[in-house]
């Protein structure tokens, strides 16, 4: 229990400006939209806004594309990059508990943070939207977003992997295949078209929590 | 935990693997594909066809075998190119005993074209209801919205709240006509630039087919008697200046309908097999016949028929399977499997599987799995501890192998 909270507490130092300045970030990107949307609504009439978004597929959510993809990407590197200076979670992994479990606490910490911001942003989403709009817009925009934020997630782990992986040829060598997967998340698709892959892509995500576990090993095992 | 998490990683890389390798092989070697159009000509009483593989790009040819040069082949379709042959004096002053008149041609050419595309998309489910007989000459598109759930719902979109009056008004009147909510298919022409509004054609939950539409503020509501189980998969409206017909209808068993209009009998066109979740149809519309072409992936047949839906003439063709040409051959006996996340049959993403064709692939599979075996007990690895890896190999071929190394196994 102590060394969790000791953990909690050390990379919580680490990523917590960071994170902060992603909230912010995200708060001010929700704030625009929103605010863009009823300036439109008021500019160009309701009816005309609702229009192009059922019949032209003009949404009006796009600067939240990469946000989750940025903000994922900044708190791994918050996270990990101070580990692989001077090979500094060698350290932590002489501390008297199971090598996996450390790693382990620090990751869930990490995307916990992540999601719940991720969530936040979320449910501001859902209730900004539903000031201006019914379900039947709301739900497709949902389903178009939700592999935005995944993505977000999986960029974080991808990165871990990625930045505790201790030889250079085979960090660009998972750069390239975690790159590849990110591009899953992020194809431009009509609002809505996300539908049937969704349940995979988080199945996915949840799958690649564990990842960083793999290079960790070779980082302990003192793979060069 | 360990283990398994590199696994995850292998399952990840082939995937990759299996969407990127496929997609740079056809960027680099995909050759040029036929897309072959096939019309009518009312004089020849026969078909031209453009650019198919006989003909070549930008060829044009009837089926006897003919060429046609580009006056010649604007000459035998003159209801297409009247407006030049008009201009240089050539058009004819009737054919087939009718008199040639530019406005009365051109109110009968209609182009309808249809890919799977359209049906497997998201589609909206709000639309606006617009006002048909306003007295007005322009069409004006409404404040509302409506989605027909457990009842007929309008929703102002100015203040994102339902108009309870109107939403009772259209309930009631669907509920008289027996309408079973929610609705299945909500198709019209959502927009106001068109000839007319004929609102919306719905078919209920018991799959049954209506007619909506707004006259003077008031519902219109008329249940359409169609065929029992007629299964319908796929409506769109069309805003003909003949006033044919309503809407085009796909159904289950492989029908292509279209509803007459006022009296709203369903006439079925003769075409045999359609199936709209894989074929493309096009047809087109003039003053003397339709013709109507469906295409599959390598062949296409077309159906002339005259204004009394009977059938005058048929066309068949066939080209070179992608996967018969060198191109498609060559990647088929590399790779077991292409995965892709878009196909050109629908607009949604998915994880679509492609399974090569042929069985070269398995040597190849083979020869990759040995390969791997041979690196990784040179290395000094027990077979017991690489046995997994080399069944994904085995399974997965080049994508496997690549992801194997990638993530290398260091465990044992």
């Amino acid at each position: 229990m102590m060394i969790m909270k000791s953990i909690i507490y050390k990379e919580w130092i680490k990523i917590k400006g960071t994170f902060l300045a992603f909230l912010v970030l995200g708060l001010i990107a929700l704030t625009i939209v929103f605010l863009r949307v009823r300036h439109d609504i008021l500019f160009v009439d309701a009816a005309n806004y609702w229009y192009s978004f059922l019949f032209r597929g003009s949404p009006y959510y796009m600067l939240l594309k990469y946000l989750p993809a940025v903000a994922g990407l900044g708190i791994a590197i918050a996270q990990y990059f101070p580990e692989t200076v001077d090979k500094r979670i060698k350290l932590t992994f002489h501390l008297p508990v199971e090598e996996n479990e450390i790693l382990i606490m620090m990751h869930a910490f990490g995307a916990a943070t992540i999601i719940s911001m991720f969530l936040f942003f979320f449910l501001i989403f859902i209730a900004g939207s539903s000031l201006f709009f019914p379900s039947d817009i709301i739900i497709p925009s949902l389903i178009s977003i939700v592999p935005w934020f995944l993505g977000g997630v999986a960029i974080y782990f991808m990165v871990s992997l990625i930045l505790l992986e201790p030889i250079w040829l085979y960090r660009g060598l998972f750069a390239i295949i975690g790159g590849g997967f990110i591009t899953f998340f992020y194809i431009n698709a009509s609002i809505g078209g996300y539908k049937p892959i969704i349940v995979s892509l988080l199945l996915l995500t949840a799958l690649s929590s564990i990842v960083v576990l793999f290079t960790g090993y070779r980082f302990r095992k003192g793979e060069m | 935990m360990v283990k398994f998490s590199r696994y995850i990683l292998i399952v990840i890389g082939i995937l990759v693997a299996s969407l990127a390798i496929p997609q740079l092989y056809w960027t680099m070697f995909e050759k040029v594909p036929v897309t072959t159009t096939v019309f009518y000509s009312c004089t020849l009483k026969d078909f031209i066809i453009l650019g198919s593989e006989k003909t070549g790009p930008g060829g044009r040819m009837d089926p006897k075998g003919n060429n046609y040069t580009t006056a010649e082949y604007e000459k035998s379709m003159p209801l297409m190119f009247f407006r030049q042959l008009m201009a240089d004096g050539n058009m004819p002053d009737s054919i087939n005993g009718v008199k040639m008149e530019a406005a009365s041609i051109n109110r009968a050419n209609s182009f309808f074209r249809f890919t799977p595309k359209k049906m497997l998309a998201p589609l909206p489910t709000l639309y606006p209801m617009l006002e048909s007989e306003s007295g007005k000459v322009n069409l004006v598109m409404p404040d509302d919205y409506f989605r027909i759930g457990s009842r007929m719902e309008f929703i102002l979109a100015k203040t994102n709240m339902i108009n309870e009056e109107k939403s009772v008004l259209f309930t009631n009147a669907l509920k008289e006509n027996g309408f079973a909510f929610p609705a299945k298919i909500i198709s019209g022409i959502p927009t106001t630039r068109k000839s007319k509004d004929e609102g919306y054609f719905v078919t209920d939950s018991e799959e049954s087919l209506f007619h909506i539409k707004m006259k003077k503020g008031k519902p219109y509501v008329a249940r359409i008697e169609t065929p029992e189980n007629l299964g319908i998969v796929y409506i769109e409206c069309v805003d003909l200046r003949t006033n044919e017909f309503y809407c085009y209808l796909f159904t289950g068993s492989n029908g292509i309908y279209v509803v007459m209009d006022e009296v709203y009998d369903l006439q079925r066109l003769p075409v045999e097999g359609f199936d709209p979740f894989t074929q493309t149809v096009r047809i087109n519309c003039d003053l003397f016949n339709k013709c109507i072409t469906v295409g599959g992936n390598y062949w296409l047949k077309s159906t002339a028929i005259d204004d009394m839906y009977e059938v005058v003439n048929t066309y068949e063709e066939k080209w070179t399977d992608k996967y018969e040409r060198i191109d498609g051959k060559i990647l088929s006996s590399l790779v077991p499997f292409q995965m892709s996340l878009s196909s050109p049959e629908s607009a949604f993403i998915n994880l679509n599987f492609l399974k090569s064709p042929g069985y070269l692939w398995i040597i190849t599979n083979l020869i990759f799995t040995s390969l791997a075996a041979f690196i990784l007990i040179k290395k000094g690895r027990k077979l017991k501890n690489i046995i997994i890896d080399l069944f994904l190999t085995a399974l997965t071929g080049v994508y496997g192998c690549i992801a194997i190394f990638i993530f290398p196994n260091k465990f044992n």
